[in-house]
């Protein structure tokens, strides 16, 4: 019964509609998330592809001409990013063409969905201190040359303060009891102005005596302390257990408000 | 707070001085002025000028010398720039602003006379150096589309690869 994957006839691939760059397949047995495959022909890690013939009529002479698209099967129970899109996360931030710098990156598998998304003119930095996953992320890198492999302490920014430019999103997934605070430090170095932010938050891992409720609501409080504004805050459930994913926005340069200046202005002559 | 004479921006591709040559009087607008500006390459482009850039000559180089600022430690390479590039001793420190307080160390204990803020203990380098970071390719001039991420790709591999030991030619052998 893994027919249905397969693609072909049957299944259409549209675009998730509230994010450029991601993709839903339908009319197999369930739909299925999917980005764009940056490697067509290639798994990373032995997903499923599905690949689509579109016929464009791009020739010069107006002929159709038939292409392929490939696509890769995104498991919402092997990433938070794609749990949080299927919960219906409003903001991802991440679209092609821009810049990710993405926080436990771990063995690179949700990784290449980003790279995926972003595309060939955007770039994944992607930071893993664990020299182990970190040899399986320099190998899917070798293959996708929008990901810059940084294997380093997410808690010192500054050490790779070469390897990085400045991002439009930070996306977080490092299990830390301080990761509020890291996610703070790499910002306020690599982070643009108004530049997005998702942090998936296992409740666990920051405190397993509190209610997991009560984890989320601090841990968003530390992240306003941060200049990190949240947006939304959703459940990860069926896929995850007690973790929630956080949506936020960067803003170190408060907006002077209007009246104020107005009045400052007023007040000169 | 004395005003920030030098910028130091260590990237990919070099190393860049930057004089600042326009600064708020006041230590209040300071920060403010900033901030607004480095958001716009246009009015950032007047605050700062660029004194040198050193390129690095060829990835070896760019290695050696990541692994020494990921450390704090000054590089020779490093060393010269900045001996070529700021004022020689007078009365008067030069302050110098730099990200990390490591390297800052590294710098006072070589060159005395210069004095080093860092991003921790002053915003207003902070966000002069968000300003570099996020223009910086366009405020080096020699380079071209494309650089940056260029030798960031090729740096991050080398970098990342000689913290896990990692070799194109062995495979893992997983023991479950």
């Amino acid at each position: 019964g893994r027919g249905g994957a397969r693609g072909g006839a049957k299944v259409v691939v549209e675009t998730f509609s509230r994010h450029p760059g991601v993709f839903v397949a339908r009319g197999g047995k369930e739909d299925m998330l999917l980005t764009k495959n940056l490697t067509p022909g290639e798994s990373v890690y032995g997903e499923k592809r599905i690949s689509i013939e579109n016929t464009a009529p791009t020739n010069g002479d107006g002929s159709a001409v038939a292409t392929k698209t490939e696509y890769r099967v995104w498991n919402p129970f092997r990433s938070k990013l794609a749990a949080g899109i299927l919960g219906g996360l409003e903001n991802i931030y991440i679209k092609p063409g821009v810049k990710v710098l993405y926080l436990g990156a771990a063995s690179g598998t949700s990784v290449s969905h980003v790279a995926d998304i972003v595309g060939p003119t955007g770039t994944v930095f992607a930071v893993e201190f664990s020299h182990r996953s970190g040899r399986d992320l320099i190998n899917m890198a070798t293959h996708r040359t929008n990901v810059i492999p940084i294997i380093e302490d997410a808690r010192h920014p500054l050490r790779y303060r070469m390897l990085v430019s400045m991002v439009d999103v930070i996306f977080a997934d490092v299990a830390q009891p301080d990761q509020a605070r890291i996610v703070g430090l790499n910002a306020h170095m690599y982070l643009k102005e108004k530049g997005g932010v998702l942090i998936s938050i296992k409740a666990n891992c920051i405190d397993s005596t509190a209610a997991p409720e009560e984890v989320f609501a601090r841990e968003v409080h530390k992240m306003r302390e941060e200049k990190i504004k949240p947006k939304e805050q959703l459940t990860l459930e069926p896929f995850e257990r007690d973790h929630c994913i956080v949506s936020a926005q960067y803003i170190r340069v408060p907006e002077v408000k209007e009246s104020v200046s107005k009045k400052a202005t007023a007040k000169d002559p | 707070m004395a005003a920030i004479d030098f910028l130091l921006h260590e990237s990919s591709v070099g190393y860049a001085i930057f004089k600042v040559v326009h600064q708020a009087d006041t230590i209040g607008n300071r920060l403010r002025e900033v901030q607004q500006a480095s958001q716009d390459l246009a009015k950032f482009g007047k605050m700062i000028k660029l004194v040198s850039f050193a390129p690095f000559q060829g990835a070896a180089q760019a290695l050696e010398n990541a692994n020494d600022i990921s450390e704090g430690i000054l590089s020779d390479y490093l060393r010269s720039l900045l001996e070529m590039n700021l004022p020689k001793p007078s009365k008067k420190a030069t302050i110098l602003g730099v990200a990390d307080k490591n390297l800052a160390g590294s710098i006072k204990t070589t060159f005395p006379s210069i004095d080093c803020e860092t991003g921790d203990t002053s915003e207003v380098v902070q966000d002069l150096l968000r300003g570099i970071r996020l223009h910086a390719p366009k405020l080096l001039k020699q380079l071209q589309e494309g650089d940056v991420e260029r030798a960031q790709l090729g740096l991050g591999h080398a970098y990342s690869r000689a913290k896990v030991k990692f070799s194109v030619q062995k495979n893992d052998n997983h023991i479950i």
